[in-house]
C-alpha cells in the first residue's frame, strides 16, 4: 500500500562542489545522491557528522545550488519559491531573532508564508499549545533555552501548515524528555497526513520513528530502503546465555556451530546463526551446560550504518 | 500583494532590531550632545552665535547619521547570514530580492526616524537660542535622508556578498570620494590630457555625488534653495538607490549558503 504512494521529494545525482580557497582543488561534498521521499511518511537521512545531510536540506532548501543533478518537492524544482508555501524547515540548530517573543517570531515567519492575517492569531496560538510555549509566549527568545528553541524552530516550520517538512537533527542538543516531546511531535505529524524529512545521527530515533531511511557517508546514499529492510538484510542470529560451559564444548560449539563466544564471567554468551541454534542447544543441554536465555538478534541499523561507514574508511 | 506585505515584514522586523538593540542609541545620545553642545560652542563667539550654533547642529545631524548609516548597513545582510536566521527565512515562499529590498527598507526607516529625531533636537535647540528656523532646515533634512538612503544602500550591496570589516572599509570609501567627485572631475577637466579629462568624467558620472545632496551652506545661512535643485537630487538619488540594490540582489541571488 505504501509502495504506491506519490513522490513528495525527489533527488537524482545530485553533485555539490566547493572550492576551498583559490587555486586549491575543488572538494565533492555530495556525490550522485539520489533517493525519494514518499507522501506522509517520515524518512530519516542518516550518516555521520560531515556526511553531507546538512548540504542535501540546503539543496533542497534552495540555500545552495548543486552543481549538478536535480531535485524536486511536490514536482517542482527546488530553485523555484511559490511552491514553498507547501514547505517547512528546522534548520539545525536553529536560531532566530532573538530580540522577538516566541508570538512574534510566529507572526513574522506567518507574514513571510502569507498567512491570511484573519488567521495568524488563531494559528499561532494553536502552535503555541501545541508545542507546549503558551506559558512563555511574550518571553523574548534570548532568555529561551536550547529545547525551548528548538520547539519554536518547530513551530515556524508549521506556522503555515506545510504539507513536508524537512527537520535538520530535530533532537540535537536536546535533553531526554525535549527528545520525547519532539519525537511525539514528529509522530503527531505523520498521524495528521504530512511528509517529513528528518537528518540525523541518532539512529535509535530513525528506528523509533521512520518509515524509510537513507544512509550517506562522504557524500554517497549507501543504503536506502525501509527500516524493516534493513533489519531483515542482516543474518538473523541468536545470543545464548549459558553458565558452566566446558572448555571442549565451548571449542566444538565454535567449530561445528560457528559460534561467537564472549565470556561474562562464571556465565558465557554464544553468538550463533539461527540455522545453528537448535544444534548448539542439544550440544550445551547434552554437555551438561545449563542454558539462562535465548535472545535472538537482528542486525541492527546501527551495525549496518558502521559497516557503511567503514566501507569508506577502507 | 505578497511580495510587498514580504517586504514590509522584513522592514518592520529590521526597525524593531534596531530599536530593540539598545547600541543605536548609544550613537543618537551621542548626537543630540552634539546639536546641544552647539549652545556652549556658539557662545564661545561674540558674533553669528546662531550661525555656528546651526552649522555644529546640522554638521552633527549629517556626520551622525552617515556614521549609523554605515555602522547598521554594513551588517544589515552578513548578520542575518552569520547568525543562521538567514536560513529559515529564506525557506519560506520569500524571494531573496523581497528578503534584500525589506532589510534595506527596513534600515532606512530606521535611520530616518534617527535623523527626524536628531532634527527635532536641532529645532528644539534653534528656537531656544534664537536662531532663525525655516523651509531650507527642512530642506536640508530632506536631502540628508537621501544621501542617508544612498549610503545604506551602498553597505546593503557590500554587506550583501563581503564581511562586516571590508563593508565598512568599502562604504566608508565610497561615501568619501563621493563627497569629492565633482572637484575630480574639476581637476580632470584642468588636465592637459584627454585622457585624464575623460577618466575623471567618467568616474564622476559612475561614483555617487554626493555633493548633489549637500545644501549645509544654504541652510545655515538661511539661503533660499531652488525647488528644482531638491527635484534633480531626489531623483538622482532614487536611480542610484535603484541601480545599487538592483546590483545587490542580483549578487544575493548567486549567494550560496554553505
Amino acid at each position: 500500500m505504501r509502495e504506491e504512494r506519490a513522490q513528495v521529494v525527489v533527488v537524482e545525482g545530485l553533485e555539490v562542489e566547493f572550492r576551498p580557497g583559490l587555486g586549491r582543488r575543488s572538494k565533492r561534498i555530495l556525490d550522485g545522491v539520489s533517493f525519494s521521499v514518499r507522501e506522509g511518511e517520515i524518512f530519516g537521512f542518516v550518516g555521520p557528522n560531515g556526511a553531507g545531510k546538512t548540504t542535501t536540506l540546503k539543496v533542497l532548501m534552495g540555500l545552495l545550488r548543486a552543481s549538478a543533478g536535480a531535485a524536486r518537492i511536490l514536482g517542482h524544482d527546488v530553485g523555484e519559491t511559490a511552491f514553498r508555501r507547501h514547505v517547512g524547515f528546522l534548520p539545525e540548530n536553529p536560531y532566530f531573532h532573538d530580540y522577538l517573543s516566541a508570538r512574534e517570531t510566529l507572526d513574522f515567519y506567518a507574514r513571510l508564508s502569507g498567512v491570511p492575517v484573519s488567521e495568524r492569531p488563531e494559528r499561532i496560538e494553536r502552535l503555541l499549545d501545541w508545542v507546549g510555549l503558551r506559558h512563555a509566549a511574550d518571553a523574548r527568545l534570548r532568555t529561551f533555552s536550547k529545547g525551548m528553541q528548538q520547539r519554536v524552530g518547530i513551530a515556524q516550520a508549521l506556522v503555515h501548515e506545510p504539507k513536508v517538512i524537512f527537520l535538520d537533527e530535530p533532537m540535537s542538543g536536546l535533553d531526554p524528555l525535549g527528545r520525547v516531546e519532539v519525537r511525539d511531535l514528529i509522530l503527531r505529524l505523520r498521524a495528521e497526513g504530512r511528509t517529513v524529512l528528518m537528518n540525523t545521527h541518532i539512529l535509535s530515533d530513525v528506528e523509533t520513528l521512520c518509515d524509510r531511511v537513507a544512509i550517506i557517508a562522504e557524500g554517497r546514499i549507501r543504503y536506502q530502503g525501509s527500516v524493516e529492510d534493513f533489519s531483515a538484510a542482516g543474518e538473523r542470529a541468536s545470543d545464548i546465555l549459558v553458565a558452566g560451559l566446558s572448555v571442549a564444548c565451548g571449542a566444538e560449539l565454535e567449530e561445528v556451530c560457528a559460534a561467537e563466544l564472549r565470556g561474562l564471567g562464571e556465565r558465557v554468551e554464544l553468538r550463533v546463526a539461527e540455522k545453528h541454534v537448535g544444534d548448539a542447544l542439544s550440544r550445551l543441554l547434552a554437555a551438561g551446560a545449563e542454558v539462562i536465555s535465548v535472545t535472538p538478534h537482528r542486525a541492527s541499523l546501527e551495525s549496518i550504518f558502521l559497516s557503511a561507514v567503514e566501507q569508506e574508511v577502507q | 500583494m505578497r511580495t510587498l506585505d514580504q517586504i514590509w515584514a522584513i522592514a518592520q522586523n529590521t526597525l524593531r532590531e534596531a530599536v530593540r538593540n539598545k547600541v543605536l542609541f548609544g550613537l543618537l545620545f551621542f548626537a543630540l550632545l552634539m546639536i546641544v553642545s552647539g549652545v556652549i560652542v556658539s557662545s564661545l563667539s561674540y558674533v553669528e552665535n546662531a550661525r555656528i550654533l546651526q552649522d555644529v547642529g546640522l554638521a552633527a545631524i549629517r556626520l551622525f547619521g552617515v556614521a549609523m548609516a554605515i555602522f547598521l548597513g554594513i551588517e544589515v545582510i552578513s548578520r542575518e547570514v552569520e547568525r543562521r536566521t538567514v536560513f529559515s527565512v529564506l525557506a519560506k515562499p520569500i524571494s531573496r530580492g523581497a528578503f534584500l529590498i525589506g532589510k534595506f527598507l527596513g534600515l532606512t526607516l530606521t535611520i530616518w526616524l534617527q535623523v527626524a529625531l536628531m532634527g527635532l533636537a536641532f529645532a528644539a535647540v534653534s528656537l531656544l537660542a534664537g536662531a532663525p528656523l525655516g523651509a531650507v532646515h527642512a530642506a536640508f533634512l530632506l536631502m540628508v535622508a537621501a544621501e542617508l538612503a544612498l549610503v545604506v544602500a551602498i553597505a546593503t550591496l557590500f554587506s550583501s556578498f563581503t564581511t562586516p570589516l571590508l563593508a565598512a572599509f568599502f562604504t566608508t570609501g565610497l561615501w568619501l570620494v563621493g563627497g569629492l567627485s565633482r572637484e575630480l572631475r574639476d581637476i580632470g577637466a584642468a588636465s592637459d590630457s584627454a585622457w585624464v579629462e575623460g577618466s575623471t568624467w567618467w568616474l564622476h558620472r559612475l561614483l555617487p555625488d554626493l555633493q548633489s545632496f549637500d545644501i549645509a551652506i544654504e541652510a545655515a545661512h538661511g539661503l533660499p534653495v531652488e525647488a528644482s535643485q531638491l527635484l534633480w537630487a531626489l531623483a538622482y538619488g532614487t536611480g542610484y538607490v535603484a541601480l545599487l540594490l538592483f546590483i545587490a540582489v542580483a549578487v544575493f541571488q548567486r549567494r550560496q549558503f554553505r
